[in-house]
């Protein structure tokens, strides 16, 4: 499907004013999440082999919710100076269960790395 | 062989010109148009085998498809099915519709009604093409016999606006019955109001039903006029056939149709004649009803009926399409029967305010037919239900709100499409791709619509400060720092209070700096 997007990707460059880029950071891979999604999608009930064109479409909805939020994160940590993880979390605010999760996922990161830590000290002992 | 006609005929009043429409029907648009404006009391089927009204399920398709000049009986075949009505039919729309569509059993209900509009024009001149043109007496029954009085004038009224289009749309798209007839059919199935068009392109304007019923009539129509002496009934059957098929809601606009008749009546017989040969495009019979009932004979018999009945119906519906024919064109399609009954209450108002107003409107119509949002609407009603269907089962709308709801959409998709169309011209191209749509609603809309994008990557735009803000921002944050210092060491009133004013100072010659360096 990198139909018209090839010739656009070009264009694209300019507009993103800094840097740099690469031709090809403006040309969005497809396929990126397939394996994943096709999993996913039987699991909440789809056919063991969706469509490729379902499967196509979901990464699309994805990505583009990705990139929305990161923009938007951006356009509020740049304020501050770089992204942080408080960005994130402050636009998932309304989404609790997202947002509920994440709060899970970083506290259960933290409890890991003391473990690692605490683990590699005794290691030394 | 118009004897019918008396009968169907009843509402054509463009009789006076059979001559004129039956040859340039034939042609294809270009000369259809001019007869078909003329109420054509002849053009429609002309070529009617029957036209007494018996030509019989042979002759009936038959002359219809030839559009005029030749009359019945070459024709006949399509849709023998239909010419039962022949005699009395309709169809023969041209001289005065009084066809009498006896015959049909369908549209029986409808030629009467039909048939006392048209007879009274084509009455005059109808009189050989009364009888079949348009419904090709046989077949198509009801719709011929209002078709066929319309036909002859109608003819020249469908060419007048749509026929000519539908002629050379049909033409092109239904390659099928080419006679003669399908320049006219041509003209009726894109002028969906006349309701032919449907017919033959039935592909084209199966999404077209409402409209498209009346071109279905036109291209029976246009066939029967042809014809017009006499309607060729089989003509007029063919045209119906096709009507039928495309049209739905043929039933009882075969009258209305008949009375409006001159507007697309003629080239309805020959759409509806190609028509039969797209029994698809069932769903535009709603609008040909009144040209199904010329065409009946063409194609098989249900379709024809249903065609004529669609012709006929289409016909009338001009002026409305939408709103009637859309009523009719769903529940119909399949059922000739069905079509005859609302179809003939339709038609009869819509005939004579459809017939003049769908003309001028049918082009435009033709080209949104498609849409359907000529004259009409995008959106039905229907759609509003089901869509609030699918949000809650137990929800019912007020009907004025489902009027705001569909006139909010269709504003919506207006402006869309415009502004569509402006970013595809300054792109400076002549199509309107996926993408300028996507820029429109992204920009002024904030909808982003996920599987159209393409492969690009949305850059961002990082936010753009420039150095001098950045200087005085981080001036301000040094003299907070610096005035949080001295008041935490400020407890000794001097120390502070020359610190403060040397702090004070500092900030103010930081930020006096800046403003130098960039200058």
């Amino acid at each position: 499907m990198s139909n018209s997007s090839s010739g656009t990707g070009t264009s694209s460059k300019p507009r993103a004013a800094s840097s740099q880029p690469s031709e090809t950071s403006s040309k969005r891979k497809r396929g990126v999440f397939q394996k994943e999604l096709q999993h996913m999608m039987y699991g909440f009930g789809d056919d063991p082999n969706p469509l490729p064109e379902s499967v196509a479409l979901m990464e699309d909805i994805a990505v583009e919710y990705v990139t929305e939020l990161v923009h938007k994160a951006q356009d509020i940590g740049s304020q501050r100076g770089k992204l942080s993880v408080e960005d994130f979390l402050y636009l998932i605010r309304k989404d609790l269960s997202k947002l509920n999760r994440c709060t899970e996922l970083l506290s259960m990161n933290e409890v890991l790395k003391q473990a690692r830590k605490v683990f590699e000290s005794e290691e030394f002992d | 062989m118009e004897p019918q006609v008396p009968a169907t005929g009843t509402a054509e009043p463009s009789q006076s010109q059979p001559p004129k429409p039956s040859p340039p029907i034939p042609p294809p648009s270009s000369s259809s148009t001019p007869p078909i404006s003329a109420p054509n009391p002849n053009p429609s089927p002309g070529p009617s085998p029957g036209p007494s009204p018996g030509p019989g399920p042979g002759p009936g398709p038959g002359p219809i498809q030839t559009p005029n000049p030749k009359p019945p009986t070459p024709t006949p075949t399509p849709t023998p099915p239909q010419p039962r009505p022949q005699p009395s039919f309709n169809r023969t729309l041209p001289p005065s519709q009084p066809t009498s569509q006896p015959h049909f059993p369908h549209f029986s209900s409808l030629p009467p009604s039909s048939a006392p509009p048209p007879s009274s024009a084509p009455g005059a001149a109808a009189a050989p093409r009364g009888g079949m043109a348009i419904g090709v007496p046989a077949h198509h029954q009801n719709p011929s016999p209002p078709f066929s009085s319309s036909f002859g004038q109608h003819f020249g009224g469908l060419g007048r606006t749509g026929v000519n289009v539908a002629e050379s749309t049909s033409s092109s798209s239904t390659s099928q019955v080419r006679t003669p007839a399908q320049g006219m059919g041509m003209l009726g199935s894109q002028m969906r109001p006349s309701g032919i068009p449907a017919h033959q392109q039935r592909p084209v304007q199966s999404s077209l039903r409402p409209p498209s019923s009346a071109p279905n009539n036109q291209p029976a129509g246009s066939q029967s006029f042809q014809g017009h002496g006499l309607m060729r009934p089989s003509s007029v059957g063919s045209p119906a056939t096709p009507s039928p098929s495309a049209s739905q809601s043929v039933q009882s606009l075969n009258q209305p149709w008949l009375s409006s008749g001159p507007q697309g009546k003629p080239p309805l017989p020959s759409t509806a004649y190609r028509q039969q040969l797209n029994p698809q495009s069932m769903q535009q019979r709603s609008h040909i009803p009144p040209q199904q009932q010329s065409t009946p004979t063409s194609s098989q018999q249900q379709q024809q009926q249903q065609q004529s009945l669609l012709s006929n119906q289409s016909q009338e519906h001009f002026g409305q399409q939408v709103p009637p024919s859309r009523g009719l064109h769903v529940p119909h399609q399949q059922q000739v029967t069905r079509l005859q009954g609302p179809g003939n209450q339709k038609p009869s108002s819509l005939a004579a305010a459809q017939s003049s107003a769908v003309q001028p409107g049918i082009q435009n119509r033709l080209t949104n037919v498609d849409s359907d949002e000529s004259c009409n609407s995008i959106l039905s009603k229907r759609s509003i239900h089901e869509l609030v269907n699918q949000v809650d089962p137990l929800e019912k709308l007020d009907p004025e709100v489902a009027d705001i709801l569909v006139d909010i959409a269709e504003n919506f998709l207006e402006s869309i499409t415009r502004s569509g169309c402006s970013l595809a011209k300054h792109r400076k191209s002549t199509t309107l791709e996926a993408k300028d749509i996507l820029l429109h609603l992204e920009k002024n809309w904030n909808m982003s619509l996920p599987g159209f994008g393409g492969d690009e990557i949305k850059s961002y735009r990082r936010q753009i400060t420039s150095d001098i803000h950045k200087e005085r921002l981080a001036v301000i944050k040094k003299s907070m720092a610096a005035t949080e210092a001295t008041h935490a060491k400020g407890s000794a009133g001097q120390a502070s209070g020359t610190a403060k004013g040397s702090q004070a100072k500092a900030p103010l010659n930081i930020i006096g700096s800046p403003n130098l360096k960039n200058s």
